[in-house]
């Protein structure tokens, strides 16, 4: 688990917004993996993680200041995702718009039960989890992107690489599913 | 599963198994457990302090992205320095009422004022034969800080400035008022202690500057500064010096043409105030 640091991420941020090098290099060593990991799942792309990484913290860097707490529920990891997320469409859409070449999406993930599923039901709860693994990959994919990661609709689409209609019709059915599966 | 309840409100926390394929990128996970490790990482620093390990030992691509962010990051950062904090920047309001370069330029032009001052009274307490500095400078000291309003040289912002609605005679005017302010007192100020009344210099004053700005609608602001400038300097300032008297045109009886010319150079001004809504205009 680590040794714990008596400062949380929030007072890190608050610290950086003083220009405090050092707890920007401490947020950096404790939220880049998992940002790393969470990114590489959305983009197959390394170099673009990467870009995408460093703007992202550059941003964290320069704007710490603006980290307004209540607009994410105070957390401040939450505020490192949400600037990553919009980064990273704006670097599918900025490489769409250059090349003219699909945004690197990984394929969608295979329903595959795991035996560590039942560990954390607890957390999702039953019914949601099974109406989720039973939805279709490219609805599941939506729904994940709209809802997890709070990205508009035409962000939706930068990043899946599908017109902005698509993705309004899937995030609708994708909606009547659960409806359907929760009634 | 874990039962710390350390950081996090549910007090369950992602296997290890499961956080290490999680790490890999492996695909396979079932959509709802990927959902809630996304959600419960957001919320858990023990289980990002896991997942860091794990990547560290399962996931070299990761570790290579990470590095390679990390080196770029240093250098970023140390080239950015801070920005927010420190750096000082004039306020929207401040904006609207003066360019950015004003401020150089009108510490400039107060600095000649003040050493035009200073050869007024040294020439004062000897002999006291020139014409006041002071007076001869006045009618032409707004126009360094005038031609600071509309410049492409001098406003990083010009095009911008020029494309918003604020453009044009308005924006100019505004800004030249913003000169003045400062200017004038200054003037007042030093044209006290050098014997200097504002009544003889100051239409003159306002004639140069609307002048300026009415020419500078045709040639350029800077052109025409310039141009009124080295006019002035050469057919006033220069013979009056070597004369050894106050220019005529300084005198009282010359305000009523002073006047003629303000009202006449101010119309011209008017009826072409479309050239400050065009880019070139800012030279």
């Amino acid at each position: 688990m680590g040794a714990v640091s008596p400062l949380d991420e929030e007072q890190l941020v608050r610290l950086i917004a003083c220009g405090d090098r050092a707890a920007f290099d401490e947020l950096y060593r404790r939220t880049s993996p998992w940002l790393a990991v969470r990114l590489r799942r959305r983009c197959g792309d390394d170099e673009l993680v990467a870009e995408v990484m460093q703007e992202t913290y550059l941003a964290v860097w320069r704007a710490a200041e603006a980290f307004a707490g209540a607009s994410v529920g105070g957390s401040a990891v939450g505020w490192v995702w949400t600037i990553a997320a919009r980064r990273l469409v704006d670097a599918l859409r900025r490489r769409a718009r250059d090349a003219r070449v699909p945004p690197v999406a990984l394929p969608p993930e295979q329903v595959v039960p795991a035996a560590e599923d039942e560990a954390l039901r607890a957390t999702v709860g039953d019914e949601m989890g099974e109406a989720l693994r039973r939805l279709a990959p490219e609805l599941r994919q939506v729904l994940q992107a709209m809802v997890l990661d709070g990205l508009t609709v035409r962000e939706t689409a930068v990043l899946l690489g599908v017109p902005e209609g698509t993705v309004k019709t899937r995030a609708r059915r994708a909606r009547i599913a659960l409806r359907e599966a929760l009634s | 599963m874990r039962d710390d309840r350390a950081g996090d409100r549910s007090g369950v926390h992602v296997p290890a198994e499961l956080l290490d394929r999680y790490a890999v990128g492996a695909a396979g996970i079932a959509a709802d457990a990927l959902w809630a490790v996304e959600a419960h990482l957001e919320s858990c620093a023990p289980c990002r302090d896991r997942l860091g390990e794990a990547v560290h030992r399962r996931s070299p691509a990761t570790v290579v992205v990470l590095e390679r962010v990390r080196v770029g990051l240093d250098a970023a950062v140390a080239r950015s320095g801070r920005m927010p904090a420190r750096r000082r920047r004039l306020p929207g309001q401040a904006v609207r009422w003066a360019a950015p370069a004003l401020l150089p330029r009108l510490a400039m032009t107060i600095l000649v004022v003040l050493v035009a001052l200073g050869l007024d009274l040294a020439d004062q307490m000897t002999e006291g034969r020139l014409p006041s500095l002071v007076l001869l400078l006045a009618p032409v000291a707004p126009l360094l800080g005038v031609t600071a309003a509309w410049s492409r040289g001098l406003d990083p912002a010009h095009e911008l400035v020029t494309a918003s609605p604020r453009a044009g005679l308005a924006l100019v005017l505004r800004r030249t008022l913003a000169v003045l302010a400062v200017v004038i007192p200054v003037l007042a100020a030093a044209g006290l202690l050098a014997g200097a009344s504002p009544a003889r210099w100051l239409l003159p004053c306002l004639a140069f500057t609307i002048g300026a700005l009415a020419l500078g609608e045709v040639i350029g602001l800077h052109r025409a500064a310039r141009g009124l400038a080295l006019l002035w300097a050469a057919v006033v300032v220069a013979p009056s010096l070597v004369a050894a008297e106050p220019p005529v045109l300084l005198e009282p009886a010359s305000l009523p043409g002073w006047a003629a010319l303000t009202i006449a150079v101010a119309i011209a001004l008017v009826v072409r105030r479309d050239a400050y809504t065009v880019l070139a205009s800012g030279r």
